[in-house]
């Protein structure tokens, strides 16, 4: 069994490949709703996905993720959270994305990451009683390597934004500079994002914008589409 | 407070982590949990939870403890297929009208109230019904729900709504108008059991302001929460169906826009819970409700103990519009599982 616990400075790398957009959990076959907004002309240069990507991440990542991840930190059971997120994300293809990511996650995790607290979450999972969501996936894991609580957040979400920012410059298609410049913008609302979670409420959790749900849900019946959400 | 009757179950405050909204259902009927454990969650104020004291005076202590300002609670049975009322209350700004059978299916109608027209601040409006195996309900309002100024303060309802086996409620309100400066909090807790059939609608919209600018409310907050529960005593099975939080504010940024209200201004939302929800369902409804203006989604839930919920969004500048995509939608679910017509609210 391999040594898990992790000094300060050795959780960097552990925490580098969990973000890293080359971890296989299928994230490049999601775009979480956006692709609506191609569908539609509305998204379809640098300009205006990074209007798409700023309400996704102070909405979609804010109040779902962002929370999720924080009461995880914050001693909430990852069942109790599992369940809220498999009630709070209506958009059912968001919710399947997040229940597939999240399995892969654990999976990989129990390759390289192994801890009591993923094994636990796992047989949750396998025994039915969790659907394995990919923020928790992530949270119990970044716990696990002492990561501390702000840097897991931020490191998540920013890694969700440069999946959703490569899928962006394929799909539209961007440049790759341009993709560069949206992550670079991206990351001051994702820094926002994460302070503002740690104000918010347990009644706030799940509060998304009408907008961006109704865009995720109408996906499901979009006829010419590259991704999976 | 002495007027106050608690629920078995009440009380089950858990300490040291945050809640999830149950805690207006676990605290006794009238009392805001703000304080407890996880106080220093709350006290963050406008910056940071949007809902804390504006004023020194106002959430922390007349919010706290305050008196409702109309309750009512009904229970509904069956009685040889005929749903009948076996318990009545209301006390304050809530009663109903006398109940109507609107047509031979045994559906008893109920349509709320509220004498003063209208929710100001700390208003605080407690409703708890009740639906036995096998009874039918459809409530109604007799008029929009309107919210006027709540200074430093938010006027609130929280309906907590049980459904036996087989039972049945349609709940069809009037829309939420949410005038300039006005705070609205609504906490819906909704217990059903597998074979349990709901249908929930909600429409809300702003209201007129002298600028002529859609969105000058403070905040409006509706949170559903719907979970099935099976049968037997201390049964622990089952769930969280459905977690609808919807929290539009105003002030802390541009709601109006791409990705958020999308340029509309109403927003209306159509739940139904029943073991006959599918995808093939589904998607009959959006080919339906795809023929009306409004921008619509409709999306499922996953499965709780063989039962199943789809959610119906949709977006418009239009009051009437938005009650067009529900009655099409609820007419269609009437129909089709109850052999009913339309429904058609004329005012009593």
């Amino acid at each position: 069994m391999p040594n898990t616990r992790t000094s300060p400075e050795s959780y960097q790398l552990a925490l580098q490949q969990l973000t890293d957009s080359a971890l296989p959990t299928g994230a490049f076959a999601h775009s979480l709703g956006f692709e609506t907004y191609i569908e539609r002309g509305l998204v379809r240069d640098e300009a205006s996905f990074g209007v798409w990507l700023a309400a996704f991440i102070s909405q979609q990542l804010t109040y779902s993720d962002a929370l999720a991840i924080r009461f995880l930190y914050e001693g909430v059971p990852v069942a109790e959270l599992d369940a809220l997120l498999t009630a709070q994300l209506l958009p059912r293809q968001v919710r399947e994305a997040s229940i597939k990511m999240g399995t892969r996650l654990l999976e990989i995790g129990a390759e390289i990451f192994p801890s009591p607290g993923l094994a636990e979450y796992q047989e949750l999972v396998t025994s039915g009683r969790a659907a394995g969501h990919q923020p928790l996936a992530f949270a119990v894991i970044a716990r696990s390597l002492a990561v501390p609580p702000g840097e897991a957040l931020t490191a998540y979400l920013f890694a969700t934004v440069t999946s959703l920012t490569q899928n962006a410059v394929r799909a539209i298609p961007l440049g790759q500079n341009a993709g560069q410049r949206l992550l670079r913008k991206a990351a001051d609302d994702v820094a926002a994002a994460a302070e503002r979670a740690g104000h918010l409420t347990p009644d706030d959790f799940g509060a998304v914008s009408p907008g961006l749900e109704i865009s995720q849900m109408r996906h499901e019946r979009q006829r010419a589409r590259m991704f999976m959400s | 407070m002495s007027a106050l009757r608690l629920s078995p179950g009440d009380l089950t405050a858990e300490a040291g982590r945050p809640d999830f909204g149950a805690a207006a259902w676990r605290a006794p009927r009238g009392a805001h949990r703000r304080e407890g454990p996880d106080s220093s969650l709350r006290e963050l104020g406008a910056a940071g939870d949007g809902h804390g004291p504006k004023s020194g005076e106002a959430a922390g202590t007349n919010q706290s403890v305050r008196e409702p300002m109309g309750e009512l609670e009904l229970v509904v049975e069956d009685r040889g297929g005929r749903s009948v009322t076996t318990h009545q209350f209301h006390r304050g700004a809530l009663r109903v009208l006398r109940p109507h059978y609107l047509d031979a299916s045994g559906q008893v109608c109920y349509v709320l109230v509220n004498p003063g027209g209208a929710y100001l601040g700390a208003d605080l409006y407690v409703i708890d019904v009740e639906v036995a195996d096998g009874a039918k309900l459809l409530l109604a309002t007799q008029s929009a729900t309107k919210i006027y100024r709540t200074p430093g303060s938010f006027a609130e309802q929280r309906m907590r709504l049980r459904l036996g086996e087989g039972a049945r409620v349609e709940l069809a309100p009037d829309q939420v108008i949410a005038y300039r400066e006005a705070s609205y909090r609504q906490n819906t807790h909704v217990t059903v059991r597998p074979s349990s059939s709901l249908i929930m609608a909600e429409i809300i919209t702003p209201g007129w302001s002298p600028d002529g600018a859609s969105f000058r409310y403070e905040e409006l907050r509706l949170r559903t929460e719907i979970r099935v529960e099976s049968g037997g005593a201390g049964a622990g099975a089952g769930g969280l169906l459905a977690l609808d939080n919807v929290l539009i504010r105003p002030p802390l940024g541009d709601v109006t826009g791409l990705a958020f209200m999308e340029g509309f201004s109403h927003l209306g939302s159509l739940i139904v819970v029943d073991p006959r929800v599918d995808q093939a369902l589904a998607d009959e409804l959006h080919e339906i409700t795809a023929g009306f203006g409004a921008h619509t989604g409709i999306s499922l839930t996953a499965a709780v103990l063989g039962t199943a919920g789809l959610v119906l969004r949709s977006l418009s500048n239009s009051t009437e519009e938005l009650q067009r995509v529900a009655g099409a939608a609820t007419a269609l679910l009437r129909k089709r599982w109850y052999g009913q017509d339309p429904l058609d609210l004329r005012k009593y």
